[in-house]
């Protein structure tokens, strides 16, 4: 799944670790998250998306190719 | 490409918190397990004939079970994400005892029993558990 977290987290000037701490998460996670390497728990999605005050579909995006017809 | 805002490998404070508090837990079983495992062994006489020498060599396990106790509140205390590295880890290392635990009894099946069994199984459950946490990062 692809997602925006860095973008939205670098607009606001924040560090990794400033939103690992308001998500309540580590600092690895978050990379994880930004690095496509681990796609969030449904309630750790709906957490990043009312911090964002964006939708969840807004913020993460499945792969084209994982889309079934 | 990294930006300035990551800020590397440091952890942030709320890791650190967590850290402060699995260090709270963990060390204080630790220490008691290093402390009865000293009076076990200078004065618990396991291979004495007094009939007390089965509970001394039983109290290791209370310390022991602190040490479970501050790693199971520690697995509650972090993340999805992390819980599953650790989780994979001790499940590569479970597997890897079990496998050792099983090619050691056939060993001694066959004539060749090793002397530290016990120590060979132990030691092969923490490496595999400790590649395994390496490599999942």
């Amino acid at each position: 799944m692809k997602n925006r977290l860095k973008e939205l987290r670098e607009d606001r000037g924040w560090t990794q670790g400033a939103l690992a701490d308001q998500l309540d998460v580590s600092r690895q996670t978050i990379n994880a998250l930004e690095t496509g390497r681990y796609d969030p728990s449904l309630p750790l999605a709906f957490r990043i998306a009312r911090l964002f005050a964006q939708p969840i579909e807004a913020i993460f995006q499945p792969e084209s190719d994982s889309i079934s017809p | 490409m990294t930006s300035e805002l990551d800020s590397g490998g440091a952890r942030s404070a709320g890791d650190k918190a967590r850290a402060r508090a699995y260090h709270r837990d963990f060390w204080p079983g630790i220490l008691g397990y290093g402390i009865v495992l000293t009076a076990v062994l200078l004065w618990g006489d396991l291979d004495g004939p007094s009939p007390w020498r089965y509970v001394w060599a039983l109290l290791p396990v209370i310390p022991a079970g602190w040490v479970v106790r501050a790693v199971v509140r520690h697995v509650s205390r972090i993340d999805d994400y992390q819980r599953m590295l650790l989780l994979k880890g001790l499940a590569v290392g479970f597997a890897v005892a079990m496998i050792a635990s099983l090619t050691v009894g056939f060993l001694g099946i066959a004539g060749l029993a090793l002397p530290a069994a016990g120590w060979i199984v132990y030691g092969a459950g923490m490496l595999g558990w400790a590649v395994a946490a390496a490599v999942a990062q």
